[in-house]
């Protein structure tokens, strides 16, 4: 059968360290423009592009794919997901999502949680997903922990940015946790950021002190007041996004609002204090208090207004870690099923996250960035529209490496295959 | 008419409605009449649902996939409510609205089995406290409960899914409990009351849980059961209750009528639940993931004559599909729901169309509210997983996996679910190809009559929680 060829060519095809790869022949969605360039043929070698166009010629000891007029895109790059930190939902042992006691708030780091060999990253990586923020839940205290950016090459090593940004969670799911109201939230805020920033101008003597926050978190604050890394803020409703706009004016932050249910009614402010916006294109029904104006135009409206956005889609929090790259796709086509123009749906789920976490502003350039001669080699050759949900990667590239998408899932699909319900043998047996 | 002809009527009646108690009989020991032989037992009241207005309505030149399997171009011509022709180029009679539906596709309107509408009321934040009452968890047997006495009209949830062309809803208690009540099937129209979404009658379902949800429910209360055998223990103790019950108040009634016994047995809603189930009045729906568990209830359930309509979640069900096809057992599942928990764990996307491919009945189920505005899409992402594992399952197939299956477990497959004749009206027009994200459901029919516009905001139902939130409001 068919499944069968394609399942042992996947096996023995793909050499791990290929020096010269090109993809023939592909219709390729940059993630920086508008339209695609047909026919185009990519060049990559050593873990970049080397070039791309219409009319490269291929080197003659390159490894050849020919995508034969299929789409290719840039990876994929969810914005705020928690692969690596979780496994099995109910068993504690695959799940280090938060702290909920003990000294760590701001100072909790998910770098050193994160597992290279969690179902939920083998999965991720084969549903073509290569970037990854991956954030803390708050356990504790309205602060969560600094999350890390991941880039899913194979192997062990797939940190790429740790620390690179600090969450807290602000609305009713956090007033508890602050005292119980939203407004502590925002006291509570203010007062770290204040004590963080007296830290810094006059480091701990011996003198008694009267701090909320321990030494670990205070330092962690340090580099979110200096701009080295934005403040993700957990908000959905208007008059939250509000205040977490006031406090990046105030404090001369980087704020990035997660959520952002009501951020489609801020888009103006938003747009004017360059606040980026991680939302979740499939919200348009009140899940809690904090959501009543959510809407499924949220991604369209915000774009027009020239707000940065990202996604990441929740699924009440099962496609969170588990369906990272369907969900991200999923979401983008509903977006643009609501207003959003295609090649933005697409930027938001690749190459937009990057610029999210970067030094400054601006997209790093490293993993992430666009379809472009010198950039990573990271792009996934698709079956069909990616914005589809029945669309599924036929090559997933990451770091000029044709990978694996060989996952458990796909094994467990193998032995039950309707095919095998006949074997003398049971499924057990290979 | 004599005595012995009333009282032969009389089991006649109870045969047919199971339990007949004189709900209205006299107290005291007069022996000497014989006893009215009004049936006691507590149904389902009647719906006060009526279908919105409508006019009789000819659907010209659209891609049909009619939930039987087939998908062609054609017309379909509606009168009262029903579908009473279906075919190419009916006749255009003159006194027939005609909606065209040039490059658009019609499918039956869509059937969820598996919601908590009303009950997981949105917003959720107060819900735990004030209004959720997704199940009655203080007993592993609530199976006296009925959902329908907790539902919330007001939840937002509904017209959302009528939106996404749901026209027939079940609302299930949950999984904390062995039992756990009565279902009901709504329709998910603007209402004040649950009478009002009432699907005419519509059988009630009965709701049953295996696994870790009713042993970590109850045995983290440090009660019975705490294990997957004491669960099997509870259910099996249950039935042979239910079972020694019916066969006492039989007796009973009987004595009773013929004027032996002066007083009329006591009903007992709990265990008459049980009987309806073992004499298939009651259709069976079983939340249970893993394979062995639903193979091993399947089993113990079939000890009592009790069937099950469909395993609900069912994340195993590709590892015994043809067990699932040989015992006409549907599977309700996601798609892609995997790893949330432990029980979930082999869950793979292919899941309903292995069950398909063995012949059997795969439904998609949404369970959560927003899946049940995105049910053409769930089933999207399963044809889909199937196609590539080398199967065939065209939009034709697909369809019947929101459509004519799950009308059939709720025992409406006779009524909604399909494109032919007799059938009720229950039809959505798609902007194209219901299974693409770029598609909308333009126009929702329930009982022939318009029940949602999208291009008509007098059609776009708005439930009284959102009306005036400034939040809803207009563009500022």
């Amino acid at each position: 059968m068919r499944w069968i060829l394609v399942f042992v060519a996947v096996l023995m095809g793909a050499p791990a360290n290929a020096q010269t790869l090109a993809i023939v022949n592909a219709r390729v969605w940059t993630g920086d423009s508008a339209a695609p360039i047909e026919s185009a043929n990519i060049i990559m070698r050593n873990g970049k592009i080397i070039a791309i166009g219409p009319s490269h010629a291929v080197p003659d000891d390159a490894q050849i794919i020919d995508a034969a007029g299929r789409n290719v895109t840039p990876a994929l790059n969810a914005a705020a997901t928690q692969i690596g930190l979780v496994e099995q939902g109910s068993a504690s042992d695959s799940d280090d999502r938060s702290v909920s006691s003990g000294p760590l708030g701001a100072a909790f780091d998910v770098a050193l949680a994160v597992d290279a060999n969690a179902l939920t990253v083998q999965e991720a990586r084969a549903q073509g997903v290569a970037g990854a923020m991956v954030y803390p839940d708050a356990g504790q205290g309205i602060f969560a922990g600094r999350g890390a950016v991941l880039h899913l090459s194979p192997g062990p090593d797939i940190i790429e940015n740790p620390r690179a940004a600090l969450f807290a969670v602000s609305g009713s799911g956090a007033s508890s946790a602050a005292g119980g109201s939203r407004g502590a939230v925002w006291a509570l805020l203010r007062n770290a950021l204040n004590e963080a920033k007296s830290f810094r101008v006059a480091p701990p003597s011996n003198a008694p002190r009267d701090d909320a926050l321990n030494a670990l978190d205070i330092a962690a604050i340090g580099p979110v007041l200096s701009r080295q890394i934005p403040l993700v803020i957990s908000a959905q409703r208007e008059a939250d996004i509000r205040q977490a706009a006031a406090l990046a004016e105030d404090y001369n932050i980087r704020i990035v609002i997660l959520g952002g249910a009501e951020a489609w009614r801020v888009r103006d402010l938003l747009s004017r204090q360059k606040i980026p916006v991680i939302l979740d294109p499939l919200d348009d029904l009140p899940m809690s208090y904090d959501m009543v104006g959510a809407r499924r135009d949220n991604a369209a409206l915000l774009h027009q207004a020239d707000v940065t956005i990202a996604f990441s889609v929740s699924g009440q929090g099962i496609y969170l870690s588990y369906n990272v790259g369907p969900a991200l796709r999923e979401g983008a086509g509903l977006a643009v099923a609501n207003g959003l123009p295609y090649h933005a749906a697409l930027r938001a789920i690749t190459t937009g996250p990057a610029a999210l976490w970067g030094p400054s502003s601006e997209a790093t350039g490293v993993s992430g960035s666009g379809l472009k001669a010198g950039a990573k080699a990271d792009l996934v050759i698709w079956d069909g529209d990616p914005l589809e949900v029945s669309s599924a990667p036929v090559h997933v590239i990451i770091s000029g490496q044709d990978i694996s998408l060989q996952t458990r899932q796909k094994q467990l699909r193998d032995r039950y295959h309707p095919s095998r319900q006949n074997r003398v043998l049971s499924q057990g047996y290979p | 008419m004599t005595a012995n002809r009333v009282r032969s009527l009389v089991f006649a009646l109870c045969a047919a409605a199971l339990l007949a108690v004189p709900a209205t009989a006299k107290k005291g020991k007069d022996t000497s009449a014989i006893r009215t032989p009004d049936t006691g037992t507590i149904n389902a009241p009647q719906s006060e649902y009526r279908p919105l207005p409508r006019r009789d309505t000819l659907f010209i030149n659209a891609t049909i996939l009619d939930g039987a399997g087939n998908r062609f171009t054609g017309d379909i011509l509606v009168r009262d409510g029903f579908i009473t022709a279906v075919g190419p180029n009916l006749p255009r009679e003159a006194d027939i609205t005609i909606i065209d539906a040039s490059g658009r596709w019609i499918t039956p309107g869509i059937v969820d089995i598996h919601t908590h509408y009303g009950t997981f009321l949105l917003p959720l934040s107060a819900g735990e406290y004030e209004v959720s009452d997704i199940t009655e968890n203080s007993d592993p047997n609530v199976a006296e409960t009925w959902i329908e006495h907790a539902v919330h009209p007001t939840d937002p949830a509904f017209s959302r899914a009528l939106a996404g062309g749901v026209t027939t809803v079940q609302i299930l208690p949950g999984s904390g409990a062995l039992f756990g009540g009565r279902s009901v099937v709504v329709r998910p129209v603007p209402a004040v009351t649950l009478a009002q979404m009432r699907f005419p009658d519509a059988p009630q379902g009965l709701k049953m849980a295996c696994g870790s949800n009713p042993a970590n429910s109850f045995g983290g209360r440090g009660r019975f059961p705490n294990s997957r055998q004491g669960e099997i223990a509870g259910v099996r103790r249950a039935f042979l209750d239910a079972r020694a019950y019916q066969m006492e108040y039989q007796d009973d009634l009987q004595e009773y009528l013929s004027g032996k016994d002066g007083d009329p047995p006591r009903l007992d809603l709990q265990k008459e639940t049980l009987v309806k189930a073992m004499q298939g009045e009651l259709p069976v729906h079983l939340h249970c993931y893993r394979a062995e568990d639903i193979a091993t209830w399947i089993n113990v359930l079939d000890e009592f004559g009790v069937k099950i309509a469909a395993v609900h979640h069912a994340t195993e069900a590709y590892k015994i599909a043809p067990l699932l096809a040989e015992r006409g057992v549907c599977a309700a599942v996601w798609p892609d729901w995997w790893g949330f928990k432990r029980e979930a764990e082999d869950a793979i996307p292919e899941n309903a169309a292995f069950v398909e491919a063995a012949k059997g009945c795969a439904i998609m189920h949404s369970d959560i509210p927003l899946l049940g505005s995105l049910l053409n899409i769930e089933a999207a992402k399963a044809a889909a997983a199937g196609r590539r594992a080398g199967l065939d399952i065209p939009p034709e197939t697909a369809i019947r996996w929101i459509t004519s299956n799950p009308a059939q477990t709720l025992g409406l497959g006779e009524r909604t679910g399909m494109i032919k004749k007799d059938m009720l009206a229950d039809l959505v027009i798609w902007s194209g190809n219901p299974f693409s994200i770029y598609t909308k459901a333009d126009q929702v029919f329930i009982d022939g009559a318009l029940a949602f516009d999208r291009s008509n905001p007098a059609y776009q139902p708005q439930s009284d929680f959102e009306l005036g939130r400034p939040q809803k409001g207009q563009l500022p």
